[in-house]
């Protein structure tokens, strides 16, 4: 701190005695200072009697808070009824406690906010964001939604309509028909991975019934955790809290979930788009899960393969050869393992020359180890940006929160920047070597297939891949 | 915008957002007592320089987090290219990226992100920006950097190509190749406004991307990527005294540029209702939009009408939710607002206030204009009731402190450097409540009799391609 006034006064000395006219460009540039530390907000931690587990994280600047209730509900327990969850959650913002719809979004409206019920592959959540001295009231509004809320058969033909309408609008974007396609061949029908759109017969054949069942099998408060972060009166929340939520049933213990498939050939998918000018493209392989040894070294090689705007696949193919916009990779983590993916959606009539830089830049990670100053520049890179993943309350509950829910050490953000500055040069190719194996692909292409398919067959990485084209004879 | 990313959610994507009145909100449905402890005021640290060339510098400190913002805003947008080259501020704004003077082709990128950073860019109708979050202990070199690009952008022909092929690959993912692509930020302003500078596709036309040469890119840096027509925004953790040193360092020698040309972009009154359809091949939902002129920005009816917004279509509490989705069940959901590719105050000029959905093909545009029409027929003859505004003003005021209060600071910067660049007064941020308090029912019924009248507005349908039984009507 002393260090940083003794600067200012030097610099605004300076200032003063510079007159205007010797102004001129600086060509050197000024160096970097030393890192500022960054520390995690404290967090205090509470459980109900009923196994509800809290987690306050006081932080932020203006006077809001928010609030998300955390089910292991999710798209994983959907079983052979994909998006029952999503109905479910569709049907619980629908009233609860005895109020209306209206009456709900009228109440919470007026504390500044709102209630979603958002369903992920792993947890239903329930949040809401309102001006700080509505929290409690907030508190009580939620926990009504997901105690009591109130499945009304007569909401039902409307809501399950808006499903059948998003999925059917989702259908039409060729960024939803690549992923859907990816996930079933990654990891096939049987498993819901491998279920990310339910067709339209089978969201029409859900009754009120599947609903009411699936809300009584899936939630309760020991399959729960809440998250309150922001600026807000501990001792008022906490009353609150187990005012609202203490008489909550702790519900069915959690769901054994069916094992991950392994991979062992290479696929291509190829899915014809008539006249489209870009080809949607997914390339990926299974990894190992968040909490294992290679957790840190997957992270690191993929910021620097394709996850970074700095990444060698985007300098690659958008910076240099112009093929795309948007080309980016990232892990996806499953309670079993993970996937990593790359996604593009390049020039139609580039399709095979950008597979061909991909394929180039992969096994160039395999075989070459990347020279120091490269991988330490994305080492910085991850260790920055785990400031700003830190630095909101949304930020904080999504990184608190899934650390709970992977089951990771109580030190684990603590830990995250060390072991992400730990990874050698050395383990970014063997990371590849590992978790990229090209005679193991999975490719779905999503594209004018009358265009891209004869250059994109002919590709020697392609050579032993089984080719899959749904329609075709 | 220059580059998608999801590394930090949120980014780039600053939220629809906007403010209101310091009072406390709706008592009848919020009970709570706010507890002594318990601080709820907000003020954001402002200070404001001006160059000797003109450049206008705004710092705010925070030190909360160890990082720095820094946003640089010119005033040019879509509103300011040049006919014939439909699109060029975004193509210009890519080429800001590809190196300067001291900072060769990546070592801009590389500066920042090896660091610990992220940087963006954006082209808007009155501003294309630029913005970047780093630790606090890069910022020095990332002023340098800013001011290396802002003197002597390294203009060339090779990557004047290779990023023209970036931009029609973020045409074709976000426009040609999608449904519903562009159709109501690009087709229904073209439709529903008279005026070329409002009414042309700011994406640009294929051919007009291809048509941009060198030279215009350097005229249109000499024209407007002058200090004098640019805003410098500083937040986070910083000293505001240090930092000021640094940009007089590193930005004072720029020279200033010659005044920028006078356009006219006004809007006439729209005296007729407008009709436009979208043929969508690629749609399996047919799609409604309607857009009406809004108020002039700071009128009285311009504050009335972002309260409208609030009223009719933002939240699951507001009235066209409560029609068409939850009573008819038209649409899964209603969405719209004022200025969709930003939000109520980061303009300056003509603007839509726009209301969109998505529709099942069983029910008729006829039938879901109806329900519309009601629910603002209703707002233009009878008076809101107080608690109605009461709850506007509190969803205003918690989007506000959702927008400024965010990891990367850039809804902060935005609003700071949108209100010097047109107000030529950021310290409006701490007042920018002021307006909604004086608005009151009948303010709000006389700003919907003229400005939601059915011909102060462009109804567009979204058509699917073999669709040839829709009935043509809206009338």
């Amino acid at each position: 701190m002393s260090k940083t006034l003794i600067r200012a006064a030097l610099s605004a000395a300076s200032l003063a005695l510079l007159p205007a006219t010797a102004l001129a460009q600086v060509h050197e540039q000024p160096p970097i200072g030393e890192p500022v530390a960054f520390e995690l907000p404290q967090t205090r931690n509470f459980t109900l009697e009923n196994g509800l587990e809290v987690t306050f994280i006081p932080f932020g600047l203006a006077p809001t808070v928010d609030i998300s209730l955390q089910v292991r509900a999710g798209n994983i327990d959907d079983g052979s009824q994909t998006w029952l969850a999503d109905l479910t959650a569709a049907m619980m913002e629908e009233g609860a406690g005895g109020l209306s719809k209206e009456e709900l979004a009228r109440s919470i409206a007026s504390m500044g906010g709102s209630i979603n019920v958002g369903v992920g592959t792993h947890t239903t959540g329930l949040s809401t964001n309102v001006l700080s001295q509505y929290g409690p009231d907030a508190v009580a509004l939620l926990a009504s939604v997901v105690t009591a809320p109130n499945l009304d058969e007569r909401d039902f033909d409307r809501v399950r309509a808006n499903l059948v309408r998003d999925v059917d609008v989702s259908r039409a974007q060729p960024g939803s028909i690549a992923t859907e396609a990816y996930r079933r061949l990654m990891y096939g029908a049987d498993h819901p991975y491998g279920n990310t759109l339910p067709t339209e017969d089978q969201l029409r054949s859900y009754t009120m019934e599947d609903v009411r069942s699936f809300y009584a099998g899936h939630f309760g408060a020991g399959r729960s955790r809440l998250y309150v972060a922001g600026r807000f009166d501990e001792a008022a929340m906490e009353a609150a809290i187990r005012d609202a939520f203490g008489a909550w049933t702790a519900g069915e213990p959690d769901n054994v979930y069916p094992a991950v498939a392994s991979v062992s050939s290479a696929r291509v998918m190829l899915i014809d788009r008539p006249g489209a000018p870009q080809t949607t493209l997914r390339l990926g392989f299974p990894i190992a899960g968040l909490g294992s040894p290679d957790e840190a070294n997957i992270t690191v090689m993929n910021a620097l393969l394709g996850g970074s705007f700095t990444s060698r696949l985007t300098r690659n193919l958008r910076e240099d050869k112009g093929y795309t916009y948007s080309p980016g990779s990232g892990a996806t983590w499953m309670l079993d393992g993970g996937l990593w993916t790359f996604n593009a959606d390049v020039t139609a009539a580039d399709t095979a020359a950008a597979l061909r830089e991909t394929f180039f830049e992969i096994e160039r990670m395999q075989t070459e180890t990347p020279a120091h100053d490269e991988a330490q520049g994305i080492r910085n890179w991850l260790a920055g940006i785990f400031i700003l993943q830190n630095a909101s309350t949304g930020g904080l509950i999504g990184q608190v929160s899934t650390r709970d829910l992977f089951g990771l050490p109580q030190d684990y953000l603590d830990q995250y920047v060390p072991h992400i500055l730990a990874v050698s040069d050395e383990a970014i190719s063997q990371t590849a070597r590992r978790y990229l194996p090209l005679e193991r692909m999975t490719l779905v292409l999503v594209g004018d297939l009358a265009t891209i398919r004869e250059e994109v067959l002919a590709l020697p990485q392609l050579a032993d891949a089984e080719i899959i084209e749904p329609g075709a004879e | 915008m220059r580059n998608l990313s999801a590394v930090v959610a949120g980014i780039g994507a600053l939220a629809l957002a906007a403010c209101q009145p310091a009072d406390t909100p709706d008592e009848a449905t919020a009970t709570s007592e706010t507890p002594a402890a318990l601080s709820t005021d907000f003020t954001v640290d402002v200070s404001y320089h001006r160059l000797d060339n003109g450049l206008r510098v705004v710092l705010s400190e925070d030190n909360s987090v160890p990082t720095a913002t820094v946003a640089v805003y010119y005033g040019v947008g879509f509103r300011n290219e040049p006919r014939g080259r439909t699109g060029f501020a975004h193509l210009f704004e890519h080429l800001m990226f590809q190196g300067s003077r001291n900072l060769p082709h990546g070592a801009f990128d590389g500066l920042i992100y090896g660091n610990g950073g992220v940087n963006n860019g954006s082209t808007r109708y009155d501003f294309t920006n630029y913005y970047e979050v780093v630790p606090s202990n890069a910022l020095q070199a990332v002023l340098w950097a800013e001011a290396d690009r802002m003197a002597y952008p390294d203009l060339d022909e090779g990557q004047l190509d290779n990023q023209r092929e970036v931009v029609r690959n973020e045409v074709f993912v976000n426009v040609i190749n999608q449904p519903y692509g562009g159709w109501i930020w690009i087709d229904l302003p073209m439709a529903a406004n008279e005026n070329w500078h409002n009414a042309h596709n700011f994406y640009g036309d294929l051919t007009d991307l291809d048509a941009a040469s060198l030279e215009d890119a350097q005229a249109f840096f000499d024209q407007f990527y002058a200090p004098n027509n640019a805003v410098i925004v500083v937040a986070g953790n910083i000293d505001k005294g240090e930092t000021l040193g640094w940009i007089e360092e590193f930005f004072g020698h720029i020279e200033p540029g010659e005044a920028l040309p006078e356009i006219d972009v006004s809007e006439p009154r729209q005296e007729e209702e407008k009709f436009a359809v979208r043929e969508d091949a690629l749609a399996n939902q047919p799609a409604l939009a309607v857009g009406y002129h809004m108020p002039p920005r700071g009128t009285p009816e311009y504050y009335a009408m972002i309260l409208i917004d609030q009223l009719l279509v933002q939240g699951d509490d507001s009235r066209l939710t409560q029609a068409v989705v939850n009573e008819e069940g038209y649409a899964s959901g209603v969405f719209g607002g004022i200025n969709l590719l930003g939000n109520a105050f980061n303009y300056n000029g003509p603007m839509l206030w726009t209301v969109g959905l998505i529709h099942d093909s069983e029910f008729t545009v006829s039938e879901v204009m109806t329900t519309i029409d009601a629910t603002i027929e209703d707002i233009r003859t009878r008076p809101v009731t107080e608690a109605d505004l009461e709850r506007a003003r509190t969803k205003l005021l918690s989007d506000f402190y959702g927008t400024v209060d965010t990891a990367t600071r850039f809804g902060l910067v935005d609003l700071l450097a949108s209100f010097a660049l047109f107000d030529d007064d950021p310290s409006r941020i701490n007042r920018i409540t002021d307006g909604f308090q004086d608005v009151t029912p009948e303010l709000v019924m006389a700003t919907a009799q003229e400005y939601l009248r059915p011909t102060n507005r462009t109804v567009l349908e979204v058509r699917l391609a073999d669709d040839d039984a829709a009935p043509a009507d809206a009338e």
